[in-house]
């Protein structure tokens, strides 16, 4: 018979409780936008996979204070097949190591999940960003055990037709431009109920 | 003076056998008196009852597929120069026997720090570059020779040890030369200890001086000068596959027989190799070449067969593959402070980077880079992925109003009377910034950059050719 440690499953987000706050502080990353927190539930979860939702790869703006704070470690930021050119003097401007980046570009969609996997497994990136086009459920499901080995967080920009498809994310956010800034939905996270949204001011 | 004497008795067979995990039935061929005869088999031949001594056809009727070489000299003297190549981190003095290498390792001990230190390395090798050995170590080459073709494992310091360890030993043992050999049959003296026991003056009577030569060589009483192999001031060797390999992961196997060779190389002059060059042999078609690159000079083989499992991941094979080289000409020595990091593996960060440029290709996995010019084309730089130093961050505060994501190219926007359009008309906010520059060197730009909002409530880095008055989008700030 296994024993299973109530405490360790509440503490990793495993055990669904139906209420508030189920992910322990030092599984989260404070996303930099307070009014994000509050919905996040305190940040965004640290060794899990974050599906963005968006019509135009939008969302972004969303990680640069989060991607700012993880250059300070010696660990890269990885984004692979980023949809334009990231552009260096902005990204320094916002505090962002640029020289912590890792790009992957002109690359096959088999290519990109392979990186995208390699990436969060190695224990050698602080985030890793991906703009992989279609998924099937199965390779996210690699993709979040990725996460989890490397204990890393992989943020995924996706379409907002894939919301009819199941996903073992821990966090799924729908997201528009709104005429101040982003506005976030939630559309699922793990240890909560789903639903809440708000809007990041982007000046 | 010490001397390790390294005896291969399967080298004949060997030099064909060893690209190969699992070869089948193998026999060596030579002419003796004019009849083809088996001189050496392996075990997959043996299992059908298949000897030395046996004459060709009646081994060939035993097994119908048994794969025939005729012995090799050149090849196997080519495979001992490859081994002194490899050896060379264990002793600066080698020099060759028939199947045979001998190492002066007197000097090296101190260095290994014991006997055990030596051996455990040396064995372990051999037995992953596809040799199998018989070794003995004596104050004298041709005593440590003799006595690895003869008793092996045997480990002689002293002089009187010596005398005792080769006592036994046959007499005719210590010469190939016909006319010694043919000597000896005569003098009724059958082991070197028969020798031994005589007077010098009755010896030098008796058995006349070649035999009393070789015996002073033996006792290390007379010098015994051999040529000392000089080492290359490069690293290429080649294995044969024995048939034809047709798929890149059996190609793994001898690349790391290579590797091993390549890492002991290294070992011997203090470096490591940052550029491993590959080539593959086809029958009927131009060889197939390609690169290894190693982002640190390396010499640990596990790490190198790592990356290069990734490189021919993505190799296409236009035939079946007869042989494998490897080449590599500017090994890099270090000081002795990098010395610390080899036989560690690099760190998560490094072997994250060369699995993925092995896999991808280097132009597709990039670092990125701020330039100091305004304007935005080039304003930045895709470059080699940095190493994490503590390089401060450059301080851009030119970027603080422009957009994280810029356009390749900017993208002419449609206007209606005389304001630009994207999906319907854009708001502007009102201050524009100004980018002027770049008459001094052809790339000349007058720009008005505008923040606008579209009608789907994205916000746009757009701008105004002052020139030409056309507007264009060149980033998003979303």
């Amino acid at each position: 018979m296994q024993v299973v440690d109530l405490d360790e499953l509440k503490r990793n987000g495993v055990l669904w409780q139906g209420r508030r706050s189920a992910l322990a502080a030092d599984r989260l990353l404070a996303s930099g936008w307070p009014v994000l927190d509050e919905v996040l539930g305190g940040g965004w979860p640290r060794a899990a996979l974050v599906e963005l939702l968006s019509e135009a790869h939008q969302g972004l703006p969303l990680l640069l204070p989060l991607l700012a704070r993880l250059g300070g470690e010696l660990r890269w930021l990885v984004w692979v097949a980023p949809p334009y050119v990231p552009y260096a003097p902005a990204l320094a401007a916002r505090g962002i190591r640029v020289e912590r980046l890792l790009l992957v570009r002109d690359v096959s969609p088999g290519q990109c999940l392979w990186a995208a996997e390699q990436a969060l497994k190695s224990g050698a990136c602080g985030a890793v960003l991906a703009w992989p086009g279609e998924l099937q459920t199965a390779q996210l499901r690699r993709l979040q055990l990725a996460a989890e080995q490397g204990d890393c967080p992989g943020i995924l920009f996706r379409s907002p037709r894939s919301a009819q498809q199941g996903s073992p994310a821990a966090l799924r956010l729908r997201v528009r431009p709104a005429p101040l800034g982003l506005e976030v939905e939630v559309l699922k996270r793990r240890g909560a109920w789903g639903g809440a949204s708000c809007v990041v001011p982007l000046t | 003076m010490l001397w390790l004497a390294l005896y291969f008795p399967q080298l004949p067979l060997e030099v064909f056998a060893r690209g190969r995990q699992q070869a089948g039935a193998l026999a060596i061929v030579e002419s003796l008196g004019g009849r083809e005869q088996i001189s050496r088999c392996n075990a997959a031949a043996q299992a059908y009852g298949v000897r030395p001594g046996l004459a060709l056809p009646a081994a060939l009727a035993l097994c119908a597929g048994l794969v025939v070489q005729r012995r090799d000299r050149v090849r196997e003297q080519g495979a001992l120069d490859e081994l002194a190549l490899w050896a060379y981190q264990f002793s600066a003095r080698i020099s060759f026997e028939p199947s045979l290498l001998l190492l002066e390792v007197g000097a090296s001990l101190r260095l290994f720090g014991g006997l055990p230190a030596l051996l455990t390395p040396v064995q372990r090798e051999l037995g992953q570059l596809g040799y199998s050995v018989r070794y003995a170590l004596a104050p004298t080459p041709m005593a440590a020779a003799l006595l690895a073709r003869e008793r092996s494992a045997c480990q002689v310091v002293t002089p009187d040890a010596l005398r005792e360890a080769v006592a036994a030993l046959p007499l005719a043992s210590l010469t190939r030369d016909a006319d010694t050999r043919g000597l000896i049959r005569h003098i009724g003296l059958a082991s070197i200890g028969d020798v031994l026991t005589l007077p010098r003056p009755e010896l030098a009577r008796r058995v006349g001086p070649q035999l009393s030569r070789l015996m002073d060589r033996l006792l290390g009483l007379a010098v015994d000068p051999r040529p000392e192999w000089q080492p290359p001031q490069y690293f290429a060797q080649t294995i044969e596959l024995l048939g034809e390999i047709g798929q890149t992961t059996a190609l793994v196997f001898p690349a790391r027989r290579l590797m091993v060779a390549l890492c002991g190389f290294l070992r011997g002059r203090g470096g490591g190799a940052q550029r491993l060059q590959w080539t593959l042999r086809h029958r009927d078609h131009p060889d197939t070449r390609f690169g290894q690159g190693l982002l640190d000079p390396s010499r640990d083989p596990d790490h190198m067969l790592e990356v290069f499992r990734e490189r021919i991941d993505r190799l296409q094979l236009p035939a079946a593959v007869v042989a494998i080289g490897l080449r590599v000409d500017d090994w890099l020595a270090f000081e002795e402070r990098s010395l610390a990091l080899f036989g560690n593996p690099p760190g998560p960060d490094q072997a994250l980077l060369e699995r993925l440029s092995n896999r991808l290709g280097g132009q597709c996995v990039r670092g990125l880079r701020c330039l100091a010019d305004h304007r935005p084309e080039l304003a930045w730089q895709l470059c080699e992925p940095s190493e994490f130093g503590d390089a401060p961050a450059a301080s851009m505060q030119q970027g603080a109003s422009q957009p994280p994501w810029l356009l390749p190219q900017p993208r002419p926007l449609a206007e209606r009377q005389g304001a630009p359009e994207y999906g319907g008309a854009l708001r502007l906010e009102s201050l524009p910034e100004r980018i002027e520059a770049g008459w001094w060197d052809g790339f000349d730009i007058a720009r008005d950059y505008f923040v606008a909002h579209s009608s789907a409530g994205e916000r746009l880095w757009v701008f105004r050719d002052r020139r030409s008055g056309g507007w264009y989008l060149h980033g998003l700030f979303m």
